[in-house]
């Protein structure tokens, strides 16, 4: 092969080529190719086959030809050859002292004792380990700059303006623009249970100065609180201190004193209950028994005739009541009206003639008149004492504020042998949580209510899995 | 007659009341968000006085609100934020369900929330005000900050209402405000003086809950709400009263004595400065570092009559609550590690104790169990390896007991694995007459100044010194109580003074006549105004109408039964006590 086609193909190729940053490099190892000591790392490869068959006859006055039947295996061979070498050894082997070359053998090194698979790299790793020696190509177009030329005009001229003292327009808005207040958005959107949360004096401050006409046509006051809802819904107070009895450690007696109040409670509670279970319970006499059966299943079969001699006897009394209440009323005389009449005239004088005495006799009883009066008005006063003592109580009473009446809480006791001798041991009662949840029912704060039981709006349907049926 | 006829129900009370339905689509709310709302406003359901008429001639028992109530109602913004938030979880379940994730961002950030600042103030016009119903808010709050955070509650309302109740807690050791602590089988109520109004709380014990079912969370988170913002505020201005900062600060001198190193073993860094403040051992930082305060004098004002009589009471429960305020100053307290360490932290520290515990407990301890200069040790065991002689083991109820009766009481009762004298409720205050147990007799005396005699080994002599005690005080009783005293006791005085005087008449005439130098008749003064004014009140007495002596001698006999049944229950107590101790006696041969 001769070493002059060679170089004019190369430069063909050197045509090719689309990266202009590989030039220098191409450059390079058509030097090197060039020189007679570079070794083909496959030296078997000959452009044998170029030689054999029929010459072509081509015209070569035309790119075109050229590329389409010039044959550029050997050249592309080559290249490979040289792209091989540099992958793996990192340059060309041609260039290579002997001493990176060649080693002596001395056989295989001891290798130091593995202990396990982990100092071995996984398999996906060494896949992936890029394993090329050519280092990656310097992206040229990350370091050019399209319109360098203008940017660094227009930078000049900034310059220039800002050492005359001119603002650009842009800037200017930038910095009329009101400054976003972050903080406050954020005081804002923060949670009313936020534990950081800050407070102030609430009552210190007074209103701002803005004109209160002004805030109340905008709507920006807030509508003044009416002073009945300042008043409490019950005289109770917040807190109710258990009696000296729920002590950890009490007093003999107001211990005792505390379990019988609870007794009490619970001896009422088991009378209600207990009412209620007689008023529902079946009456004995009620039942049926086989006489009674028997009797019912007879009826009307043997004693027949008797019974209904026995009511017709009465039916027939009835009815001459009633025809006789009806010929009573028969027509009165001219004269018995007469008489009637005077009767009652004579009857009425007679009372008008005793109102009158009595009238005049009252003159007499003025004493006891007085004192019944003043009997009256005692009975009025103390009436309405009482009622006012009522209305007191009924303010500490819990009130009906809905569906369901008031429950007291069970009362928190601990029986004797319950009893801690020492704090350490105490072992609490009763709910807090329960105690005020109560406490606010009671006082009329909230109306008690039961938890909403859930109700299934369909039916369930129950259908029998083919799994399930295929055992049965 | 003319006109037209008048419907039924369209005037009168019918008209002023709404039910809760009606008030709820009036405002277009959901039922939740109507009753939160009305919590916090405070606007309260009322039973109307005929509710048939006011229920249009049904009597199905309903939930009625005053009309008027609920157009105050309509003024609110907060009923907007409430409708935003409807809208809000809308935006947000259909964001989740379309996975839009730029989209839910974007709403949470912009989630509505609401300040219930303007409702507090609106509710609590001034300050007073708020401070006479912070009761339910102390109570809430240290309920809702026990609670475990298991998302019965949001995690955030159960720090915010720890930190509030650390505030206050170390609010009222500042301004030594504690008053009574009584220990229930339910939890320890409190009370404390702040602003001269009388504060009581219940603060439940650590680690008892048992999540009732029938208790509606969202009701008490609601009120929980309100009270966390309430109870802030007042606290800002409770510690501005003192001169204290707020967010409260610890002391720069105590703030570098509880510098630790293994800080972070106990709280995060976020967290270790609430934690300390919580410990409740080192005082707070004040705006004005002030040495010592100065003690407000009452001012004298000349007075008469009945007036210096008062003024004199009153300055002498003032001297009574300066002696108490000052009630552990100078002892040192060591808490082992079973008492409860933050209820007795809180109480010793009240009254100027200094207190400690072990470091492993808790943050802030000041000094080790090894400190020689500790005055007493609150231990809750039967028995205790090393001890050290120059210091008493007490159990705990001493504590409390000393607070109650406002003198530090003998330490012998409350020794370690002695049985305890009964814990009295100091709430309870007898009125004259009633039957006050004899523990609490002891108490008073010892408040009075007098000492009890020295209790002997003996168990005999003990009790029956004991007794004489008791009947001492019973008599004492009677005497500090003699503005009305009782007719028959005094006549027995009388006639027994008689007795006296022809006794030693007869006396004298069976004696020879003898002359003695003269004495000097001290005429005791006070004895005989007291005879001066029994004569009177026997005349006066004399002098009723019958009607009205009728009533009095009824009220007399009355209290007379009174003191019969007190008398009963005594001997009754004496009784049970006898038994007691012979069994014990038996138990122990």
């Amino acid at each position: 092969m001769s070493c002059n086609k060679f170089f004019s193909i190369l430069i063909i190729d050197s045509f090719i080529s689309l990266s202009s940053n590989m030039a220098s490099a191409r450059r390079l190892k058509r030097v090197v190719a060039s020189q007679p000591g570079f070794l083909n790392l496959k030296s078997t490869s000959n452009s044998a086959d170029s030689a054999s068959g029929r010459r072509k006859r081509l015209n070569k006055n035309k790119k075109k030809s050229w590329n389409k039947h010039s044959d550029i295996n050997d050249v592309e061979d080559f290249l490979q050859d040289v792209r091989h070498q540099e992958r793996t050894t990192g340059g060309l082997l041609s260039e290579k002292s002997d001493d990176s070359l060649f080693f002596l053998d001395v056989g295989q090194p001891k290798k130091p004792e593995q202990k396990g698979k982990a100092s071995r790299p996984l398999r996906i790793d060494l896949i992936l380990q890029h394993d090329s020696l050519v280092p990656p190509p310097k992206d040229v177009l990350a370091y050019q700059q399209p319109n360098a030329k203008k940017l660094r005009r227009s930078a000049q001229r900034a310059e220039q303006l800002a050492a005359k003292g001119v603002v650009p327009r842009r800037r200017k808005q930038l910095l009329n623009r009101r400054p976003v207040d972050r903080t406050a958005k954020k005081a804002e959107t923060e949670a009313n249970n936020n534990p950081g949360r800050e407070y102030y004096d609430i009552w210190g401050q007074e209103c701002d100065a803005a004109d209160p006409w002004y805030l109340q046509q905008t709507r920006k006051s807030l509508v003044k609180r009416p002073e009945r809802l300042n008043e409490k819904p019950s005289v109770l107070p917040a807190v109710e201190v258990i009696a000296p009895g729920g002590s950890y450690n009490p007093d003999f007696f107001s211990h005792q004193a505390l379990l019988q109040e609870a007794h009490e409670v619970e001896v009422k509670k088991q009378k209600d209950e207990n009412k209620i279970e007689r008023q529902l319970a079946v009456n004995r006499e009620d039942t049926a028994t086989e006489e009674t059966i028997l009797q019912e299943q007879v009826e009307g079969l043997v004693e027949e005739e008797e019974n209904e001699e026995e009511t017709a006897a009465p039916k027939g009394e009835e009815e001459d009541v009633a025809v006789g209440a009806i010929t009573l009323a028969a027509k009165k005389t001219e004269r018995q009206r007469k008489r009637e009449r005077a009767i009652k005239i004579k009857e009425q004088q007679r009372l008008a003639n005793k109102q009158q005495t009595d009238h005049r006799q009252q003159l007499f009883q003025l004493r006891s008149i007085k004192a019944s009066i003043k009997q009256q008005d005692q009975k009025t006063k103390t009436r309405q004492r009482q009622r006012k003592d009522n209305q007191e109580a009924q303010k500490a009473q819990p009130r009906r504020l809905g569906k369901l009446k008031f429950q007291p809480q069970d009362m928190e006791v601990q029986l004797s042998d319950e009893l801690a001798g020492s704090l350490r041991r105490l072992k609490p009662e009763g709910s807090v949580l329960k105690d005020r949840f109560k406490s606010l029912q009671k006082r009329n704060l909230i109306e008690p209510r039961e938890r909403a039981k859930f109700k299934r709006r369909h039916k369930l349907k129950y259908v029998e899995k083919r799994a399930f049926r295929e055992i049965t | 007659m003319g006109g037209l006829q008048k419907k039924k129900y369209e005037r009168g009370s019918a008209t002023n009341y709404i039910t809760r339905n009606k008030a709820r689509k009036k405002l277009s709310l959901s039922l939740p968000d109507f009753r939160r709302l009305c919590i916090l406003k405070g606007i309260y359901p009322h039973e109307p006085k005929h509710k048939k008429k006011v229920n249009k001639g049904s009597t199905a028992a309903r939930t009625f609100y005053l009309l008027k109530d609920i157009r105050f109602l309509l003024h609110e913004p907060i009923v907007g934020k409430f409708r935003a938030y409807k809208i809000f979880v809308r935006k947000l379940k259909r964001a989740y369900g379309k996975t839009e994730w730029s989209a839910v961002e974007r709403l949470k950030e912009n989630k509505p929330t609401y300040k219930l600042d303007h409702i507090i103030k609106e509710r609590y016009p001034s300050f007073i005000d708020a401070l006479r119903d912070i009761d339910d808010a102390l109570c809430m709050s240290f309920l809702f900050s026990t609670f475990a955070r298991t998302g019965k509650c949001h995690v955030q309302t159960i720090q915010l209402c720890r930190r509030l109740t650390v505030e206050w807690m170390n609010f009222v050791i500042a301004s030594r405000g504690l008053r009574k602590v009584f220990i229930s089988i339910k939890g320890i109520y409190y009370q404390a003086e702040a602003m001269g109004q009388l504060i009581t709380w219940l603060v439940p014990y650590q680690f008892s809950h048992d999540h009732p079912t029938d208790v509606d969370y969202r009701v008490m988170a609601t009120f929980t709400e309100m009270y966390t913002t309430l109870l802030g505020f007042v606290n800002f201005r409770l510690y501005h009263s003192l001169n204290l900062l707020y967010p409260p600060k610890l002391d720069s001198k105590s703030e570098t004595e509880l510098k630790e190193e293994d800080e972070e073993d106990y709280a995060m860094n976020s967290e270790s400065y609430l934690e300390k403040l919580s410990a409740l051992s080192a005082s707070l930082a004040r705006v004005v570092s002030s040495a010592e305060e100065e003690e407000a004098e009452l001012d004298q004002f000349p007075t008469e009559g009945e007036d210096m009589e008062k003024m004199e009471t009153m300055e002498k429960e003032q001297k009574l609550i300066e002696a108490q305020k000052k009630l552990f100053q100078g002892l040192k307290f060591f808490l082992n590690r079973e008492v409860p360490r933050e209820s007795l932290a809180f109480v010793i520290r009240c009254f100027g104790g200094e207190v400690s515990w072990d470091k492993s407990v808790c943050i802030g301890s000041m000094y080790e169990a090894t400190d020689e200069t500790i005055t007493h040790q609150i231990v809750d065991r039967p028995s205790i390896d090393k001890q050290y002689i120059n210091r008493y083991y007490i159990q705990p109820q001493w504590v409390y007991d000393c607070v109650n009766a406002k003198i530090l009481l003998p330490v012998e009762d409350y020794f370690l694995g002695v049985t305890l004298p009964p814990h009295l409720s100091p709430f309870v205050e007898e009125k004259e007459g009633d039957y006050v147990p004899p523990e609490k007799l002891k108490i008073m005396a010892l408040q009075r100044g007098e000492k009890p005699a020295q209790e002997q080994e003996d168990e005999e002599a003990d009790e029956d010194e004991d007794d004489e005690e008791e009947e001492e005080e019973e008599e004492e009783e009677d005497d500090d109580n003699d503005n009305e005293e009782e007719e028959d006791e005094e006549e027995e005085a009388e006639e027994k003074n008689l007795k006296k005087m022809e006794k030693q008449k007869s006396q004298g005439k069976s004696l020879q006549v003898k002359v003695t130098p003269g004495k000097m008749k001290v005429e005791d003064k006070t004895r005989l105004d007291q005879e001066e004014k029994a004569e009177e009140k026997r005349l006066a007495i004399m002098m009723m109408k019958k009607k009205e002596k009728y009533l009095y001698d009824k009220i007399m006999f009355g209290k007379k039964r009174k003191v019969r049944e007190a008398n009963k229950l005594a001997a009754k107590r004496k009784a049970h006590d006898d038994a007691e101790k012979s069994k014990k006696k038996k138990t122990r041969k």
